[in-house]
């Protein structure tokens, strides 16, 4: 994903549809192009995988479904005062606090109800799925590495090269990532450390065509790979720098990022980083037997949210955090009742997080429905197709052109807007990104307005479509930066409404659905 | 590069007996695929004896050692004595000091099997239900050591019984939450997994939780039938075993249906022994000899399943599995002594594993840790620490799947290698030829080169010693150029002579450093080329 390529496909894009357009400004849309493509070409990926399955019920908790959740399961549910509350309808488990701050600073997405069709409960199978992006049975390669294949088709032949001196993808740790498993060979490089330098022998051998003749030439390009690698990630490394103080040294996820960091902010042109953390199968004491609140769920819960939130304010303090976006994934959610071990079964759908300073919004996708009898082995079902989640995120984050991502996917893509508000202009990107939003919207019960402020008097009011003042929201002086005011709509009919934030030099004005 | 699905496959379709030349090629790529690093006199010995009686040799299970207390934090039992069968002390952080004693000497017992009982099947068929069956350790050694004694005692068995006896050993009772599944609430772990991965395997979702195999439901049904199991005595101070009990009033007392792929049958209440007959049932699906003997070719002979191995060698491996009442032995035989098995294409077609790796470089030595029982126990637990730094830790798979290099698609034992891990590979390579060797309490751990030398056929012939070397360490011929490099650092670029008059000066007076040394030099020097080439990460 070099310049010459990214801009190569956005010459595809630009070929394919915008010419047909009339009165086409061609210059502006040139000049657009390279920003695009330039500021594609700096942007790193980074995917948190929760292996094992997380119980995404004990993580993002529906605070209207509480009561029967408490029903279902009263021996690993947190108690509702101990909940953090994040929006009128959504908390997060209380170890949570630093991706609580990552929301109210407009930096983390919460993406509700994420799975796929008739959801596969085995562990290995649906990770195959999610790291393949697809539940075509007979696919091998993953998400990432098909696109990389369709980018760079004769990997690891020739690499790395003049024009791609680093390594497409880094998996921190021990192993290679399935995400980034092409045709041919991995995209990602194993590396637990990047400061050990390497200087492996290589001793040239051919390969006949056997199996152990694509094992030779497997491991003679693994090596030469591994030690030219190893010196441009090392190099990176030491130039590279992390300003945070919030990293735990004991926290091993925060070890992993707080690398990575430096990794980047070191220069590696790297596109994608891939860590992980194990642990999330929680049959049994997934809770403290007289604690729910602590446990080996809170345990991990606290390492990931600790680790993030320390990264995004390395970023920030790196002044990098506009290249840089992360996402979380794990294999499926757990089951809504708990089981007699302090423990969840595995389970179908659950959320996602996306981080960075680039996401669109705080909230995609509506509380899941806890009803209250469920029958055995019942779960979250899925809303949001992930699939679509990795296609957005190749369009809004890698600026890859839809005509070249459907070829990526099986299913019909329904795009998200996930991590595009950093793709305009820079003015209409401080615009974009202090603009406010209503959410949920369409919303049922309540709503939250979210929005950017100074010091100042603010005055929120909700009319109908004739103008017609429903409510004041909010009337008061409130402190500079982003604002979450939550609000009943209790009473009102459905339709649509305006929802007007009047600032003391501006007044922004927002559309809300509203379904009664 | 080119992809695995276009890679020359097999060409013998047999599984009849091989009749093929036997030659110490053939011979040494049967012992290194049974074995953890043969001798070169294994080999020979194998050749001499004929490819039948050498099959035969290697399968058995012969009866192994004990785990020996040695850490001085164990108290309880004797250093020197085992700790099988002793309690704990009463005291938290002691018995916690006394565990953790346990496990390294347990982790310490597990790698000297692999390097000093080596001429069976025995270790590798361990390995291969480690991978299987993939718990971890319990929270009692005592467990731990019972499981691994069970895996052992099982290892060439019945495969029906050894199913049996798993799920409700101990350390499987806790692994996978048989120990808290209940009438009251039931924990699916483990009705899920005897199903998906260790015995009729998933098929592909053919509808909403059906795996063509199985179903959603029988798992739940499944969950019901292993209620009641409750594990007793772990880090007890007064049994000195842990103990799977059966309380009746925890056990589900319904009939359990289960569903059409299993005849929709149903299983009554049995209480203790109702899994029993679960498991019978599941046992009458063909299919659960088909997954288990795919397993074991893929662990044996190759992890590509063409189309042709699919149609012509699986089948006929179940069949045997079927008509032997579902014994291990019968399978194994056939398949070691098949003309497939000994296929061209299978020569190097597997990547080491780290403990293929490790132990590949000492066992051909005859490298044993040779000082006082701490330090040997302590070598090992370094070994075993090394191991898991290239990928495998033996008693902690990376899930109940196994290690990945045995399942995942389509890179399978490449998965073995990356930019970490090879690193590490030659890391140690370098550590036990050129350097100081492993480094504990003060004594070092090298591969023996001299042993090694002394076995070949004509170790004063610095051709022939490369010879010789080539056939221990690399699955086929490597290149003339390569075999004039090794020999070139084997004489260190004089004439083939002066290697001759070096090792006959040494083998003239064996004891005597001045003579020894520049022998055992060159043979390191060797050793750390041959251990970096890609040709020995291969099997």
């Amino acid at each position: 994903m070099k310049r010459r390529n990214f801009l190569k496909n956005m010459t595809l894009a630009s070929l394919a549809t915008p010419f047909a357009l009339k009165g086409v400004n061609y210059q502006g849309i040139a000049k657009k192009l390279f920003n695009y493509s330039k500021s594609a070409e700096d942007r790193v990926l980074v995917i948190v995988r929760l292996n094992g399955g997380n119980d995404g019920l004990n993580t993002v908790i529906p605070l209207d479904q509480y009561g029967n959740l408490l029903v279902q399961r009263p021996n690993v549910i947190i108690p509702q005062s101990n909940i953090i509350q994040v929006t009128p309808e959504i908390g997060f488990h209380p170890v949570m606090t630093g991706m609580r701050n990552m929301y109210n600073d407009g930096n983390l997405t919460v993406i509700q109800n994420v799975g796929y069709p008739e959801q596969n409960r085995s562990h290995f199978r649906s990770m195959d799925i999610w790291t393949s992006g697809m539940t075509n049975i007979s696919e091998t390669r993953g998400w990432l590495g098909r696109y990389l294949d369709s980018v760079y088709p004769n990997y690891p032949n020739d690499y790395p090269n003049a024009a791609n001196p680093d390594p497409f993808a880094i998996s921190m740790g021990y192993e290679v990532s399935a995400t980034c498993q092409g045709l041919m060979s991995n995209f990602s490089n194993a590396i637990n450390d990047p400061f050990a330098t390497v200087n492996l022998l290589n001793t040239g051998v051919t390969n006949d065509g056997s199996y152990f003749g694509s094992h030779m030439e497997y491991l003679s390009i693994l090596i030469d790979q591994t030690n030219q690698y190893g010196a441009t990630i090392n190099a990176a490394a030491n130039s590279g720098a992390s300003l945070s103080t919030l990293y735990d040294v004991n926290n091993p996820l925060a070890v992993q990022l707080k690398n990575v960091a430096k990794m980047i902010s070191g220069g590696l042109k790297t596109k994608v980083y891939i860590l992980n953390i194990n642990g999330f199968d929680t049959h049994d004491s997934q809770v403290d037997a007289n604690n729910t609140m602590i446990g080996n769920h809170s345990n991990l819960l606290k390492m990931l949210s600790d680790a993030i939130s320390a990264f995004q304010n390395d970023l920030g303090l790196l002044g990098i955090s506009n290249r840089v976006a992360g996402m979380t994934f794990s294999e499926f959610g757990r089951q809504i009742a708990s089981n007699a071990s302090l423990g969840t079964d595995h389970g179908d759908a659950a959320p996602m997080f996306l981080f960075g300073s680039c996401i669109n919004s705080g909230i995609i996708g509506s509380n899941p429905i806890i009803p209250g009898s469920v029958n055995s082995q019942d779960a979250v079902p899925m809303q949001i197709d992930f699939r679509d989640i990795y296609a957005s995120i190749l369009k809004d984050w890698f600026e890859v052109p839809e005509i070249e991502i459907q070829p990526l996917f099986e299913q019909s893509i329904t795009y998200y807007q996930v991590l595009g508000a950093c793709n305009v202009g820079l003015n209409e990107l401080v615009e974009e990104r202090d603009k406010g939003i209503v959410y949920p919207n369409p919303a049922v019960n309540n709503a939250t307005v979210r929005f950017k402020c100074q010091n100042e008097k603010v005055k929120i009011e909700l009319l109908d479509l004739n103008g017609q003042q429903m409510k004041v929201v909010f009337d008061g002086n409130l402190s500079s930066g982003i604002q979450n005011i939550p609000f009943e709509l209790e009473g009102l009919k459905s339709g649509q409404y305006f929802v007007v934030v009047n600032k003391e030099t501006v007044k922004e004005s927002i559309t809300l659905t509203i379904i009664n | 590069m080119i992809p695995d699905q276009i890679v020359e496959g097999p060409l013998t379709m047999s599984m009849d007996p091989y009749i093929g030349t036997w030659t110490k090629q053939e011979a040494a790529h049967l012992l290194r695929r049974t074995t953890f690093g043969p001798t070169f006199q294994q080999i020979q010995s194998a050749v001499n004896s004929g490819m039948d009686a050498a099959v035969n040799a290697l399968l058995q299970i012969n009866a192994t050692s004990l785990p020996i207390s040695y850490d001085p934090a164990e108290t309880i039992s004797a250093i020197g004595s085992t700790w099988i069968n002793s309690v704990y002390p009463a005291d938290a952080a002691s018995s916690q000091a006394h565990e953790t004693a346990r496990v390294k000497s347990l982790g310490a017992w597990l790698m000297k099997r692999m390097n000093t009982e080596n001429s069976t099947i025995a270790e590798k068929m361990c390995l291969f239900w480690q991978n299987h069956f993939a718990a971890t350790l319990a929270p009692d050694a005592r467990a731990s050591y019972q499981y691994h004694l069970l895996i052992r005692n099982h290892s060439l068995g019945n495969f029906k019984q050894f199913v049996k006896d798993m799920t409700v050993d101990p350390t499987m009772l806790i692994f996978l939450n048989g120990a808290s599944n209940n009438v009251y609430s039931p924990n699916e772990n483990y009705a899920r997994e005897i199903l998906e991965l260790f015995t009729i395997g998933k098929g592909p979702q053919i509808g909403p939780g059906d795996y063509t195999n199985y179903t959603e439901s029988d798992v739940a049904a499944g969950a019901k039938i292993f209620t009641g199991y409750i594990v007793e005595g772990l880090r007890s101070t007064t049994l000195t075993s842990p103990v799977s009990t059966y309380y009746d009033i925890l056990h589900d007392q319904t009939t359990k249906q289960l569903s059409s792929h299993f005849g929709n049958q149903s299983i009554s209440a049995g209480g203790a022994s109702e899994y029993v007959n679960y498991i019978d049932v599941i046992f009458q699906q063909n299919q659960v000899a088909t997954y288990i003997c795919t397993k074991l070719y893929r662990y044996f002979v190759n992890y590509d399943l063409t189309l042709d191995v699919q149609t012509n060698i699986i089948p006929v491996m179940a069949q045997t599995m079927i008509d032997n009442n579902y014994e291990i032995l019968p399978v194994m035989q056939q398949l070691l002594k098949s003309q497939h098995f000994y296929d061209i294409a299978f020569q190097g077609a597997l990547i080491r594993n780290p403990l293929e790796v490790v132990f590949g470089m000492f066992n051909p030595c005859e490298s044993v840790p040779n000082f006082n029982l701490a330090t040997n126990s302590d070598m090992y637990v370094t070994i075993y620490y090394y191991c898991q730094t290239m990928g495998q830790s033996y008693g902690a798979p990376p899930s109940v799947a196994g290690w990945v290099a045995y399942y995942q698609a389509p890179s399978f034992s490449k998965l073995w290698v990356n930019s970490t891990t090879i690193k590490n590979r030659f890391d140690i390579a370098n550590y036990i030829t050129l350097y100081t060797g492993i480094p504990v309490n003060g004594s070092n751990f090298k591969v023996n080169a001299l042993q090694l030398i002394d076995g070949l056929s004509f170790p004063d012939n610095a051709i022939a010693v490369i010879d010789d070397m080539c056939i221990v360490f690399f699955p086929k011929a490597i290149s003339a150029a390569q075999k004039t490099l090794l020999k070139f650092i084997l004489t260190g670029g004089l004439p083939d002579f002066e290697w001759t008059i070096d090792y006959n000066a040494y083998a003239a007076d064996p004891t005597n450093p001045v003579v020894s040394s520049p022998v055992r030099i060159k043979v390191e020097q060797v050793l750390s080329r041959i251990f970096q080439m890609p040709e020995f990460q291969t099997i």
